[in-house]
């Protein structure tokens, strides 16, 4: 599986929502169920299923998918 | 073929990346099919898999598959993932009307953490038990003053339980003092006191969660033999809250679900930090599920009985080809060692009150010669209640043994190390819960502790004398086909029995019957302990309570009956009896003792109810068996009276009344 695909499946997982389609793109503004607990749940699925962690809340200074998906493929070689 | 839970092999991968092209492709019922093949490889598939069936389910409308998948996505773990996959499906799937679930409760979580997650992951555990559950949540860190607060939206709420959600950040104890018995004596009143002002404004029922500890010590290995120190002080606070809590107050013992998992791994600094998780998302499945299992129990839906395999399950090898020397048990060899340590386990189980039975494909006389004279069995043939070892098939075995204890299907629980055996049964009888065993005996023992549904919410002379009592039921059911007629029958057995109002003695066993009878129970009111003390401190109130023996056990407190006088009518409100006592007129007896008091008390009318639920059915016809007369109904419920002015007092012959039970012989039965 890629790195998009594999963050594509939890997101969907962390929201209940099949038809979330993840683009480089994608911010949390363009998904409704995102707020702050859903970021909580997000962030940490994100950490089990990378098998990695954040630094406090690296998270929220994504700019975008794209940036994600870019510092999870570098944080995976 | 994988045996336990696994890892897909390469192929089942490659199986289910195509199912996932079909799901893409809009195919969804094709890449149901993919997916269901790559399932069935495994008997523990993997809970990413199965999440992925309920949802191709959920998008071509088979609810009761999603149901199923979802259900099965929880066997494979406690990963927080998959159970955060499965509450997103809650709302919409085990909701409203459906009508799997047992129970219901309204549940009220008071935290001191940010309990939205364990929320969620408390209704998906209770799910798993067959429990929905309506919930309320204080806010963040409100829980004081919800209970302290008379208006409070709680009490409006009005939960039959309140969970204590709290944490050990919120114990008032210093980091060390000089004088700890004081702090200590403090901290627990405070405590007890929320306990107490909550029990004087609901009926709710506490399950208070336990302090898990510290990780941090800066005391170090001194801190232990400090009695000033925090470190010491918190373990104490946690034993001095359980002595505490009595029958009235349910505890999670958290102190040993973090050490069970590591604190480490308990409490994640970080996520407490940004959003104030005092308990790391990871541990939140373990906690929500040992939740679910003490509210299971105070609910009555804990298992009874555990039913046994022998070959490679009690002992390593197969006795009917090894032989007596052949079979691996005991000193001496890793295998042997991890039986013993099996069967030291199941022992402890039937201390407390688990029926042991056993169901094997063997010969009986080379089974049963395994109890009798191999010198490493720690298990006899006294500790089993119930002893099968035949060709039939084990689900049949099964039926036959619950039939012979008197027990329902779903209070029985199966262990088997042969996966075939467990498909067998969990196709036959899924009310069964069949344990996946571990292909290795040495983790026997951890998996059989990770089946919760054996948690019980007290502990009484009844259950540890509960296995003898079975042992003895079984016997009798052999008398029963022996003897000539049914009277001769009643006489053959020699009861005994006394009835008396309720004590304090007496309270937490009447509490445990009035929450876990199902079968004879006219009416399924759960009184809790705190709605007893105050129905005995009422003088129009009438309670009895009847103790049991016969020639073979004592069978000690196994029925109750609760009425009030209104006007010159006596209204039986609770009238119940455990189920294996069912069949030997202890009905009878405690009627014929609530007609004398009717009388005695100037009532002209004795009148019962009768609530249908799904399992009290044997119960519909009581009343007029006793020659009541139908005076009501409305949906399935009925109403009776029975004339005191025209219809005799119910009389019993078949039961000597007594003042008191000798206990003294009645240990040893055979």
């Amino acid at each position: 599986m890629t790195t998009h695909e594999q963050l594509q499946e939890v997101f969907q997982t962390v929201f209940a929502d099949d038809s979330i389609e993840l683009t480089p793109q994608t911010t949390a503004h363009d998904i409704a169920q995102w707020d702050s607990v859903a970021h909580i749940n997000l962030m940490f699925s994100i950490e089990q299923a990378f098998g990695i962690q954040f630094a406090g809340n690296e998270l929220a200074e994504f700019a975008n998918i794209g940036e994600l998906e870019k510092y999870l493929e570098t944080r995976r070689s | 073929m994988g045996t336990a839970p696994s890892q897909p092999t390469s192929t089942t991968q490659q199986v289910i990346a195509q199912g996932d092209e079909l799901r893409k492709a809009g195919q969804t019922q094709q890449a149901i099919e993919a997916y269901l093949q790559a399932a069935s490889s495994t008997e523990v598939p993997e809970a990413a898999l199965c999440l992925k069936i309920a949802r191709c389910y959920s998008q071509i409308g088979d609810d009761d598959n999603v149901r199923h998948w979802a259900m099965a996505s929880l066997d494979d773990g406690d990963d927080f993932l998959t159970w955060q996959g499965v509450t997103g499906l809650v709302k919409k799937y085990f909701a409203g009307s459906w009508s799997g679930f047992q129970r219901q409760a309204r549940v009220a979580i008071l935290g001191s953490y940010t309990t939205v997650q364990f929320k969620q992951m408390l209704a998906v555990a209770a799910i798993k038990y067959g429990i929905q559950l309506e919930l309320y949540e204080s806010d963040f860190g409100q829980y004081q003053q919800d209970i302290v607060d008379p208006d409070s939206r709680l009490y409006r709420f009005d939960p039959q339980f309140v969970i204590l959600a709290t944490h050990a950040g919120e114990v008032h104890l210093p980091d060390f003092t000089d004088d700890p018995t004081a702090a200590l004596e403090r901290e627990t009143a405070r405590w007890v006191g929320l306990w107490q002002r909550l029990r004087q404004r609901s009926k709710a029922k506490i399950i208070q969660h336990n302090f898990a500890l510290e990780e941090a010590v800066a005391m170090g290995h001194l801190a232990t033999r400090l009695a000033g120190s925090r470190y010491n002080m918190m373990q104490q606070l946690n034993h001095r809250l359980a002595m505490a809590a009595g029958n009235d107050v349910a505890m999670v013992d958290c102190q040993r679900l973090s050490s069970l998992i590591g604190q480490w791994r308990w409490f994640d600094p970080k996520y407490w930090n940004l959003s104030k998780q005092a308990v790391s998302l990871q541990a939140l499945p373990l906690l929500a599920r040992h939740t679910a299992a003490v509210l299971a129990s105070e609910l009555g839906l804990s298992r009874k009985c555990l039913v046994l395999d022998l070959d490679n399950t009690l002992w390593g090898g197969v006795i009917g080809e090894d032989g007596m020397g052949g079979i691996k048990l005991g000193q001496g060899s890793p295998v042997g060692e991890a039986y013993i340590a099996f069967q030291e386990y199941l022992l402890q189980l039937k201390n407390k009150g688990v029926i042991l039975t056993v169901n094997s494909k063997n010969n009986d006389a080379d089974a049963r010669e395994v109890f009798q004279k191999h010198p490493e069995m720690r298990i006899k043939l006294d500790d089993i209640a119930v002893f099968v070892a035949n060709w039939q098939p084990k689900p049949q075995n099964v039926q036959h043994i619950a039939k012979v204890l008197n027990i329902g299907i779903d209070s029985m629980v199966f262990v088997d190390d042969n996966p075939v055996e467990r498909q067998a049964m969990r196709q036959f009888l899924p009310q069964v819960d069949t344990i996946v065993m571990p292909t290795d005996p040495s983790l026997y023992v951890r998996t059989l502790s990770n089946y919760l549904l054996f948690e019980t919410s007290s502990f009484t002379r009844e259950d540890a004398a509960r296995a003898q009592q079975y042992h003895a039921r079984a016997q009798i059911a052999e008398l029963e086909q022996s003897a000539g007629s049914i009277e001769d029958f009643y006489r053959s057995l020699q009861m005994k029995a006394t009835v008396k109002p309720f004590d304090r003695f007496s309270l937490p066993r009447i509490a445990q019957l009035l929450g876990k009878t199902n079968q004879f129970n006219l009416t399924t009111r759960r009184h809790g302990a705190g709605e007893l003390e105050k129905f005995m401190a009422d003088p129009a109130c009438v309670h009895y309570a009847l103790t049991l023996r016969d020639r073979f056990a004592n069978h000690g407190l196994v029925s109750l009956i609760i009425a009030f006088k209104r006007g010159d009518i006596l209204d039986i409100d609770t009238w119940l009896m455990s189920c294996r006592v069912i069949g030997r007129t202890v009905e009878a007896e405690l009627l014929s003792q609530l007609t004398h008091q009717a009388l005695a008390m100037g009532c002209k009318t004795i009148q019962g109810t009768y609530i249908p639920t799904a399992k009290n059915a044997m119960v519909q016809d009581i009343f007029a068996k006793f020659g009541f007369t139908r005076t009501a109904e409305d949906h399935g419920t009925t109403v009776w009276q029975y004339d005191l002015t025209r219809q005799a007092p119910i009389t019993n012959d078949f039961i000597e009344k007594v003042g008191r039970l000798d206990d003294e012989a009645d240990t040893q039965t055979n």
